[in-house]
């Protein structure tokens, strides 16, 4: 079993959880209008919830500083030994410090308290919170470690709000979830910190994490499913852990865009969960990023095990097609269990289920083996590949360059597999992704920064900063091949540490084909891919 | 306005990455989107910096970038009606 055994969370809101659960309840909303980001002047006139003032440790960045500050919170008068060979830190963050590889940001923050496991970074966009609960809960229930501290993570700057600008995905009013008048998400900044243990701690409401799903649309990597795809699989998935009479709420994103709102809607109601209560909790933080997925779990846990579902901020008229059971105001439950949801660019969907009520769900462990591989580096021209020898995907050379090498990569060794077996198809529902790099997207993060760093020629290119995000690539593939499987991403220091990531989430899979590689492109002349497909046996 | 067109041609190309295809390839009244040259929802948005970057025009909602970003022709015709630069 694994427990949820610390939190904490801060927010510009309060720097406790029941600071955090009073404000909500109070419907108090930390949106407000800023004239720019961080005195970052070319962004102006932001609804945003942003950190009036961060506390600097002497040696780390503010984005170090604020983790480290919520991990020494939670860990406070708790029995967790942090320096512990079987305690690893995850990092979820879709951008963390922007121009230092997340990996190294992991490490200084895991290092700071003497811990000297290889930190994890989980990067999946918007679902990164909710990808890293079901990373740790892989790694415990594996018996890699009996201990994982995750600190969900980001913060807003000129580089993030314009790139969600040029998209036309911000509101300049405070955003309304699941309102007919939505129109866009509001930037926030949050820092929350989940301990997850495989020991039980002696308290009077204990969160036992019943398991979680990833799924990707298979559609496009910014725009969301029509149909729900990804997030309708997940919360099917989720009917193996929790039955739906037993749920207190469906924790949604909610961002209060127009199409993703709708999106949630048409899942919910394919998964026939209309009626179970809906949080939604963008109205008072805006969307917290890597932070959001932990953020809205650790309130939901704290709401529901004091009887309440937490009340929604913005909501006042149905606007989506389906209807989806939201409340401005907190409602009673008596219920013990909950679903957190969470999408984003890539084509991506992550569900986790919670219950205050044990339940020991067995694991079908597996072994795998390898059905071939491939390597690429610098001395290939992946373009001259592409065209030479793939050369049907339309949309390739609008791609970045992680993109394509990921693509093409994963493109030959698939006729590579093929040539030696006739019969082989990638199977959409059956097979998974994950991916890695060291330096996730900042080849194209240098080329989006171009398109905002003049004042006088300030034009944020949306197909640029899409690609800003490392997870992209996954997306990409899946979409190329029609994988609704899990589509993963880590930002690791090398290949070799990633093996533990791989072999915890392969062990207990349903999935029969796994699509594996390592995918780094910070420089033109200095790249890699290492890609592999195996099977279950 | 045929030079207008060859312009604008261009800068789609270069914006979208367009690889291998010249201002030729692109037919003035073919849709843009869907069946035509087969641009998306991204591309869209590029559309709309190239209309503001290189033409000065900012669109007051959805419905009316939606009618001006059919095709060549359309955009080509918006752009000289309200190009402030």
């Amino acid at each position: 079993m694994v427990y949820s055994v610390a939190q904490h969370i801060i927010t510009p809101l309060s720097d406790t959880v029941e600071g955090n659960i009073r404000a909500i309840l109070d419907k108090r909303t930390a949106l407000t209008s800023h004239a720019s980001v961080r005195e970052q002047s070319l962004v102006k006139q932001v609804q945003a919830s942003l950190f009036e003032h961060i506390s600097v440790i002497k040696g780390y960045t503010h984005f170090e500083s604020l983790c480290i500050q919520a991990v020494e919170q939670a860990v406070n008068n708790q029995n967790i030994n942090i320096t512990s060979p079987g305690c690893v830190f995850i990092l979820s963050s879709t951008k963390g410090d922007i121009w230092v590889s997340m990996a190294q940001t992991a490490k200084n923050i895991a290092g700071y308290f003497g811990n000297k496991t290889s930190p994890i970074v989980v990067s999946t966009a918007c679902t990164s919170g909710v990808s890293a609960q079901l990373t740790a809960w892989r790694l415990l229930q594996a018996n890699l470690y009996d201990t994982a501290i995750i600190v969900g993570c980001d913060l807003q700057c000129e580089f993030i709000v314009s790139g969600f600008q040029s998209f036309e995905a911000v509101s300049r009013f405070p955003c309304k979830p699941f309102d007919k008048n939505r129109d866009g998400l509001n930037p926030g900044e949050a820092v929350a910190v989940m301990v997850m243990s495989t020991v039980k701690p002696d308290k009077e409401h204990v969160w036992c994490m019943l398991g979680g799903s990833i799924h990707n649309d298979a559609n496009h990597i910014s725009g969301p499913s029509r149909t729900g795809e990804g997030s309708w699989r997940c919360l099917e998935d989720m009917s193996e852990w929790v039955h739906k009479s037993s749920l207190a709420c469906l924790s949604l994103h909610g961002t209060a865009t127009v199409y993703n709102d709708e999106m949630e809607s048409v899942a919910v109601h394919r998964a026939g969960l209309q009626n179970v209560p809906v949080s939604a909790l963008k109205g008072y933080y805006g969307h917290t990023m890597g932070a959001a997925g932990l953020l809205e779990t650790i309130l939901t846990m704290r709401a529901v095990e004091c009887g309440y579902v937490l009340p929604s901020k913005g909501y006042e008229e149905q606007g989506t097609t389906y209807p989806v059971n939201i409340a401005a105001q907190a409602r009673h439950t008596d219920k013990k269990s909950f679903v957190k949801l969470l999408s984003g660019f890539g084509g991506v969907n992550a569900a986790v289920a919670w219950s205050l009520e044990e339940k020991n769900t067995p694991l079908h462990c597996s072994k795998w083996k390898t059905l071939g591989e491939i390597t690429l580096n610098a001395n290939e021209n992946i373009d001259g590949l592409y065209r030479d020898k793939v050369n049907n995907y339309p949309k390739y050379f609008k791609m970045d360059k992680l993109c394509r090498l990921g693509l093409v990569s994963v493109e030959l060794l698939l006729q590579k597999i093929k040539s030696d077996m006739h019969d082989f198809i990638l199977d959409s529902e059956k097979c998974c992704i994950i991916l890695a790099s060291r330096m996730a997207s900042v080849n194209n993060d240098r080329a989006y920064q171009k398109t905002i760093s003049d004042k006088n020629n300030y034009y944020p290119s949306p197909s640029l900063f899409v690609y800003t995000l490392p997870n992209i690539v996954a997306g990409e593939i899946a979409i190329k091949n029609h994988i609704y499987g899990e589509t993963a991403c880590y930002v690791s220091a090398n290949e070799e540490e990633t093996e533990r990531i791989v072999n915890a989430s392969l062990w207990s899979s349903n999935y029969t084909q796994a699509l594996v590689g390592w995918i780094d492109y910070p420089e033109d002349d200095n790249f890699v891919s290492h890609v592999k497909i195996l099977i279950k046996e | 306005m045929e030079e207008l067109k060859r312009q604008l041609k261009q800068q789609i190309i270069e914006a979208i990455n367009l690889e291998d295809m010249t201002p030729e390839d692109i037919e003035d009244a073919a849709p843009l989107f869907g069946e035509g040259l087969g641009l998306d929802s991204i591309d869209a948005l590029e559309l709309i910096m190239i209309m503001d970057k290189n033409y000065g025009i900012k669109f007051a909602d959805k419905n009316e970038s939606k009618a001006a970003l059919q095709s060549i022709d359309t955009m080509a015709a918006y752009i000289k009606e309200h190009r402030t630069k």
